[in-house]
């Protein structure tokens, strides 16, 4: 196991009567795409805000780049980019100038150099000039990520960062997150998208505030049933097998592996329907402890 | 210190990239004053008698207008930043409070002053006030003070509302402060439970002094006055920093 880039012990987050993090434990490697799943009201930008000191927790231990985010968050917001949801940005004035003020608080003398670079990824250099009310849903949250990025900063916090973006960008993005991830950059991702999850090193999904499950994106899917259909000559069987790929030869070996079997064919249950069982179950577990 | 200084002037240098953005916002700041005080003149010929000395109540008027709108502009443009989430992400991107208001206030205070010198010349013009230029300069004084401490309560105010809707509570008790300040009354005819009240607007203040300044007594002559206002402007500008929420 590599360094640790965030520790969350027993985190616990109340707005009111209103329990939006109840009891989180979680470790995330440095230079991991760590990403979080799950529906509305999951607690996913509760958590981020938690971890990038921007809400009171209510209970438990968060430490980031060893760093504690209430107590010492002057010296973890040099480290740190973040990309809230919305775009959070002044709309009557230009990309540019958005960049130079939201890069600018720390003092960094390669800001206009990073600039350059950040507006050439985001793919705007051509209205950089503009002002942000002349600019697409699309093109706003990558001028928000523009100001995420521009510090190059050793922990990226994104709170869903290509919702209203294009594929094409969307995967280019994805090709860039993993450069960073690769060069050292831990990247924490809130997402609705279940194609992008699979782009992540690690899932978590949360639900109500609570951790449902935490893995790889591979071991999730494999934990739960997928059919499998062995095709014998011109006739099939069907096999429902949870955590196939140690279940397979075994499911071979008793048809006996010959030349009459002629194809396989593996139907994987889809992250969405993961990520729904793991709801319904957690119901299911809640409904019996309190019949 | 110099990085906090430099912060600062980051965020006033920001706020006067947005007013130059968005001219329609600069100019109705502007001109809207300016009209009220046109219709203002209307009124005052209407009402002029003999009897009656306008030159005791226009220059008051043209302190709470500048007063009013301040305060309105700046609240609204604060608690905007709150519900955009760029308040949020000015804090996480390394900026603090006294930053964040410091910046605000210079900013606007900027726009201020040029709202202040407008309305008092233009009053200055429809009234044929005939001041001099030291008592024209001195009211100035009083009204540019009164309006950089419209700006911390507008920032103070903001604290406090979730959203532009819940500013409009606070709109009726600058309003009020009209009757308190002494400028439609004089405090001494307001019932005395209400009178310790008067000390709670920063109107109260201008409206004492400028008064003096009528009677062609000098800002030196109100140095007590002056300094209570100023205290008064302190005391709310640390009561915003101390209040101007980062986290929920």
């Amino acid at each position: 196991m590599g360094d640790v880039a965030v520790k969350i012990y027993g985190l616990r987050k109340n707005f009111g009567k209103v329990q939006a993090l109840r009891g989180i434990d979680l470790e995330i490697e440095t230079g991991q795409i760590y990403g979080f799943l799950g529906p509305n009201g999951a607690g996913k930008t509760t958590l981020i805000r938690s971890l990038i000191g921007a809400t009171n927790i209510s209970g438990g231990e968060v430490s980031v780049l060893g760093l504690d985010p209430q107590k010492e968050k002057k010296k973890l917001r040099k480290q740190i980019g973040y990309m809230p949801q919305t775009p959070a940005l002044y709309e009557d004035i230009s990309l540019r100038d958005n960049i130079i003020f939201f890069g600018g608080a720390h003092g960094s003398r390669k800001l206009k150099k990073n600039m350059r670079g950040v507006i050439n990824f985001v793919d705007l250099k051509e209205r950089m000039n503009d002002p942000i009310y002349t600019f697409s849903g699309g093109m706003k949250q990558r001028a928000s990520l523009a100001c995420a990025l521009v510090n190059v900063p050793r922990i990226l916090f994104l709170d869903e960062p290509t919702s209203g973006i294009d594929p094409q960008l969307r995967e280019t993005f994805w090709k860039h997150f993993r450069v960073m991830a690769d060069k050292g950059i831990t990247i924490f991702v809130s997402t609705h998208q279940m194609d992008e999850a699979m782009y992540c090193d690690k899932l978590a999904i949360l639900h109500e505030g609570i951790l449902l499950a935490d893995d790889t994106p591979r071991n999730l899917l494999w934990k739960k049933e997928a059919k499998v259909r062995v095709w014998k000559n011109d006739r099939y069987v069907e096999n429902v097998l949870e955590n196939y790929p140690e279940k397979i030869p075994i499911a071979l070996r008793r048809f006996g592996l010959d030349k009459s079997i002629t194809r396989i064919e593996i139907e994987e249950t889809s992250l969405e329907t993961v990520i729904l069982q793991l709801i319904e179950e957690k119901v299911e577990g809640r409904e019996r402890s309190i019949s | 210190m110099i990085g906090t200084i430099q912060r600062a002037l980051k965020v006033a240098r920001r706020v006067f990239q947005q007013l130059k953005g968005d001219p329609r916002f600069l100019a109705g700041s502007i001109i809207i004053p300016l009209i009220i005080i046109y219709f203002m003149n209307i009124v005052f010929d209407a009402l002029a008698s003999p009897a009656f000395n306008v030159n005791v109540y226009v220059v008051p008027y043209g302190a709470f207008i500048v007063h009013f709108i301040t305060f309105i502009l700046t609240a609204i443009v604060l608690v905007r930043e709150r519900t955009g989430g760029t308040l949020s992400r000015m804090f996480v991107s390394g900026y603090y409070q006294a930053e964040i208001i410091s910046g605000y206030i210079m900013a606007y205070s900027v726009l201020a002053t040029v709202q202040s010198l407008a309305v008092l010349l233009e009053i200055n013009w429809l009234f044929e006030l005939e001041y001099g230029f030291e008592k024209l300069g001195s009211i100035y004084l009083v009204i540019w003070l009164l309006s950089v401490i419209s700006v911390a309560i507008g920032t103070l105010v903001s604290n406090f509302a979730r959203n532009e809707g819940q500013v409009f509570p606070f709109i009726p008790l600058v309003i009020l402060s009209v009757i308190l300040a002494g400028i439609i009354l004089p405090v001494e005819m307001l019932p005395e439970w209400s009178q310790g009240l008067s000390y709670t607007t920063p109107l109260f203040y201008a409206n004492e002094i400028i008064q003096e300044l009528i009677l062609d007594n000098t800002l030196l002559d109100n140095l007590g006055m002056l300094g209570n206002m100023t205290l008064y402007g302190l005391v709310v500008i640390g009561l915003a920093f101390m209040t101007l929420r980062e986290k929920d």
